[in-house]
């Protein structure tokens, strides 16, 4: 028996009324919404430049190139009569060096405490514990000030309240001074442009990227051990000693001495309380939000590769530095880097101590009678590029990841 | 029969430190160094904490650190708010212990409820913030109109008859439910004011369940269910008006609010108003229109990248000018206006995250049944995505509560902020900065830890009941 396709009878599919024909409905609705959105915004706009014309505020952005007629706290450099732009352009180098220097004790940090936490001494596991519950839980602007106010400047805690000096080795040379509210230590000081130094360490840093590349490359070829650090780092150093000698020493080394007051710190690289303030109580901070993560990670690389390490009998020690912590890094590494970012925010939380970076110094550009509105969409602008570039980073992370991991 | 586990051999405390602290030569060397480590710490904040430690700057500012520059005489209010509060507290965890025991005789399972003792050790480092406090008032030589120890007492004993909750029957479990929201609101009124304007929030509230109680099924036009529902609504919202209308009473407006009291309400207001928004954001970021998921995704976006600081600042300097001319905010409204913004991205992402992971099936399934899209993200998505986020959700607020010190910085007397008054004082201009901060902290760590072990065990149950 055949059974006959039956030619599906084309019927004229009546369209429903335009008011509940979804097609309409959703072209409709997103013109709305977009009307709705940007009427709103119109209407904002139309209301903060009336209002700040009725106060004879200014709405260009030309002010950025008016004089800043304010000092820099800690910065001898700058110029008070320079612009405005100067003065943001010192804000972002200082909240870069502050997150810089934050992140790089937060990851060690929160590795030490992470897999601390995960230890088999009682002790060790006990303590790392208490400092992640202990910071975990605490704001950071709290820890901030408290080292601010009570470690470094004044209170109960004055650590540094007279002045050490700590000798390089066999030299009159100092390594270290350590002073009321700000260390010194050894310093670069400019003489010539170092724009060509710096584009010479770029290429320098292409070429050991390159380098890098080639020597993972033979190692996954050939089996011979890449050393690609090594590479990497010698090619960097090799690049900016020939760049050195080549321009002619453009820069020199600049020690630290402390004056006959003993209250000023000349030459070298001054560190000021607000600098370290934001740094550690954020390094602290951050670490134990870091600590967590990794020990996460840790726990979640499966339980037999343990095993299989221990079967072809690596060392405790080998077990974790060439089996487990490689597998958890993949792991940690996504929200670790979301905690970079958080940690480049809250930079901004050094304006409670006076530290001079991006935002504390908007905040007394304004208070000076800068326009409000441009200076923080300046301030906001910054922080967006910061959190973007990260977040660019990440998405690149996650799909490497995902095509290593399968 | 039942057979029993053997019992597990004998440790002695010699086993003990041998297994846990020198099992192998590394972990006997870190041992060795740590514990003369650890005692010289604690010897040294020990001293600090009894002897060297200026206490002072605490104890005689202690109500100021709780209320901050709230009126003196009205202070009955905030007590009368705490009570409340307790007793809400009280019937909503009863109301949900009940309702944990309703869903185990469904499946068949035996359950345990746990006691008022259970609550409170698993909230310890609350009690022992209180603890301290009662520790500092006691010994305060300023002299209390009220007894601190009264009001503690009371608040446990209103605690203790809300959860007296758990014995209403089963049909009315949900008046349990609808107890808390009501007492909330309430208690939070009870400081602000029960003024004209304020009836909004039981407005919504009663509104609610006006919707959901009115019984229309035996109606088959859909036109007349909703006109009924839309009239029972209506006569609450009505009925709820009319007395606030009668009744009132105005109170103290947030803008006097201060300490401790304006940190949990500032983070409870502005969660409480950011969930609507975040939830209304997450859905469009989850949209298929591409008007909307662009919007919603720059709003999100923008928000997260910045600091909170500077939109704060941006709200103290700008949100004025936002607004036709001659508007004027107070700074605590401009504040949390901004909390509510900042934390409706966040809210955003979370429920983003709870509706990425819910199964497709469930909308499938939804489909299946010839719903509609609203009833499916209603009825099957929603309820499902928002029970797993809870956790998230209060790890959201814990962050919003630690973030709430950052309106120090812009000039509000937070919990924070009200170091700036005490440090103003001619006995503690310079000194005993170390003091304060950590009271401040240990404040804001009793808190912030207590929520964070209920998020986790919420989380373990969620995980169990999954």
């Amino acid at each position: 028996m055949t059974t006959e396709t039956q030619e599906p009878q084309r019927r004229e599919v009546a369209r429903p009324p335009f008011y509940r024909d979804v097609r309409v409905i959703r072209v409709v609705g997103q013109i709305l919404a977009v009307l709705a959105v940007v009427g709103i915004g119109f209407w904002l706009a139309r209301n903060l430049i009336s209002n700040m014309n009725r106060l004879g505020i200014s709405t260009s952005f030309d002010f950025l190139f008016g004089p800043t007629n304010t000092a820099i706290p800690y910065n001898d450099e700058f110029n008070p009569r320079s612009p405005i732009w100067q003065m943001v352009r010192v804000g972002v180098k200082n909240t870069f060096l502050a997150a810089f220097f934050g992140i790089i004790l937060a990851s060690v940090m929160g590795l030490v405490v992470g897999i601390s936490r995960l230890s088999e001494n009682w002790l060790v596991a006990r303590l790392a514990t208490f400092y992640v519950e202990f910071f975990r839980n605490i704001p950071p602007l709290v820890i901030i000030i408290f080292f601010g106010a009570a470690v470094f400047t004044n209170g109960p805690f004055p650590i540094f309240s007279e002045s050490w000096e700590i000798n390089f080795p066999a030299t009159d040379n100092n390594l270290l001074i350590i002073n009321n509210d700000k260390w010194g230590i050894p310093g670069f000081t400019q003489i010539d442009d170092l724009l060509l130094f710096y584009i010479i360490l770029g290429i320098g840093f292409v070429v050991g990227i390159l380098a890098w590349r080639w020597r993972t490359r033979v190692f996954e070829q050939t089996g011979q051990p890449h050393h690609r650090v090594l590479w990497f780092i010698g090619i960097i150093v090799g690049f900016a000693i020939v760049a050195f000698f080549a321009l002619g020493q453009p820069f020199h080394m600049s020690w630290p001495v402390i004056s006959e007051n003993r209250r000023r710190i000349d030459g070298g690289f001054i560190v000021n309380w607000g600098f370290m303030s934001v740094t550690i109580a954020l390094g602290l901070y951050t670490a134990s939000h870091i600590g967590e993560i990794i020990r996460g990670s840790i726990l979640a690389v499966p339980y037999g590769q343990s095993e299989a390490a221990n079967a072809v009998a690596l060392s405790a020690s080998q077990r974790y530095r060439y089996v487990v912590l490689p597998q958890a890094m993949r792991i940690a590494l996504p929200p670790t880097l979301n905690q970079y970012l958080n940690l480049v925010k809250n930079t901004s939380l050094g304006t409670a101590v006076g530290y001079a970076e991006l935002t504390a110094l908007t905040k007394t550009s304004v208070g000076n009678g800068r326009p409000a509105f441009q200076s923080f969409i300046i301030v906001m602008g910054v922080y967006l590029v910061f959190s973007l570039t990260i977040s660019l980073v990440l998405n690149f992370v996650n799909r490497r990841m995902q095509l290593v991991s399968r | 029969m039942t057979t029993t586990a053997p019992a597990p051999p004998q440790q002695t405390p010699v086993d003990w430190v041998r297994k846990n602290l020198f099992k192998n030569w590394w972990s006997g060397l870190i041992s060795v160094i740590l514990v003369p480590l650890i005692g010289y710490m604690a010897y040294r904040s020990l001293r600090f904490f009894f002897v060297t430690g200026q206490w002072d700057a605490v104890r005689v500012n202690l109500k100021l650190f709780m209320k901050g520059t709230f009126p003196n005489m009205q202070i009955w209010r905030l007590i009368a708010q705490m009570m409340i509060f307790a007793l809400a507290f009280g019937i909503g965890v009863g109301t949900n212990s009940a309702a944990s025991q309703d869903r185990a005789e469904d499946a068949g399972l035996g359950y345990e409820r746990g006691s008022i003792l259970q609550t409170l050790a698993r909230m310890w480092s609350l009690v022992a913030f209180i603890s301290l406090l009662l520790f500092f008032a006691t010994t305060d030589d300023v002299g209390n109109f009220i007894n601190p120890f009264l009001v503690v007492g009371g608040a446990l004993v209103m605690a203790a008859i809300g959860y007296q909750a758990h014995r209403f029957p089963r049909r009315i479990r949900n008046v349990g439910w609808l107890l808390t929201a009501t007492f909330l609101v309430i208690g939070f009124q009870v400081v602000s004011g029960f003024d004209a304007g304020g009836w909004v929030p039981l407005a919504i509230i009663f509104g609610g369940v006006a919707y959901g109680a009115v019984p229309v099924e035996r109606f088959d036009s859909a036109w007349l269910r909703f006109a009924l529902r839309l009239i029972a609504i209506a006569v609450v919202v009505l009925i709820v008006q009319a007395v606030y209308r009668a009744v009132d009473s105005p109170g103290i407006g947030w803008d006097k609010w201060s300490g401790l009291h304006l940190t949990l309400m500032v983070s409870a207001i502005a969660i409480v108003l950011a969930f609507p928004l975040g939830l209304l954001l997450a859905l469009a970021r989850r949209s298929t229109l591409p008007a909307l998921r662009i919007m919603a995704t720059v709003y999100i976006e923008v928000i997260r990248g910045v600091p909170l600081i500077t939109l704060l600042f941006m709200g103290q300097f700008i949100l004025g000018f936002l607004l036709p001319g001659g508007t004027v905010l107070s700074a605590i409204t401009r504040a949390i206006a901004v909390m509510t913004l900042f934390s409706a991205a966040y809210i955003a992402e979370i429920v983003r995250g709870g509706l990425q992971a819910l199964d497709k099936g469930q909308n499938e399934a939804g489909q299946a049944l010839g719903m509609a899209p609203p009833p499916i993200m209603r009825r099957i998505i929603l309820p499902q995505a928002l029970t797993a986020v809870i956790p998230a959700m209060v790890g959201q607020f814990i962050s919003l509560f630690k973030d709430s010190s950052l309106l120090s910085i812009i000039a509000i007397l937070e919990f924070l902020g009200v170091r700036k008054i005490i440090h103003a004082q001619a006995d503690f201009r310079s000194v005993a900065f170390a003091e304060t901060l950590i009271f401040v902290a240990i404040g804001y760590w009793a808190f912030a830890f207590a929520m964070s072990r209920e998020s986790q065990r919420l989380e373990r149950r969620l995980r169990v009941t999954r």
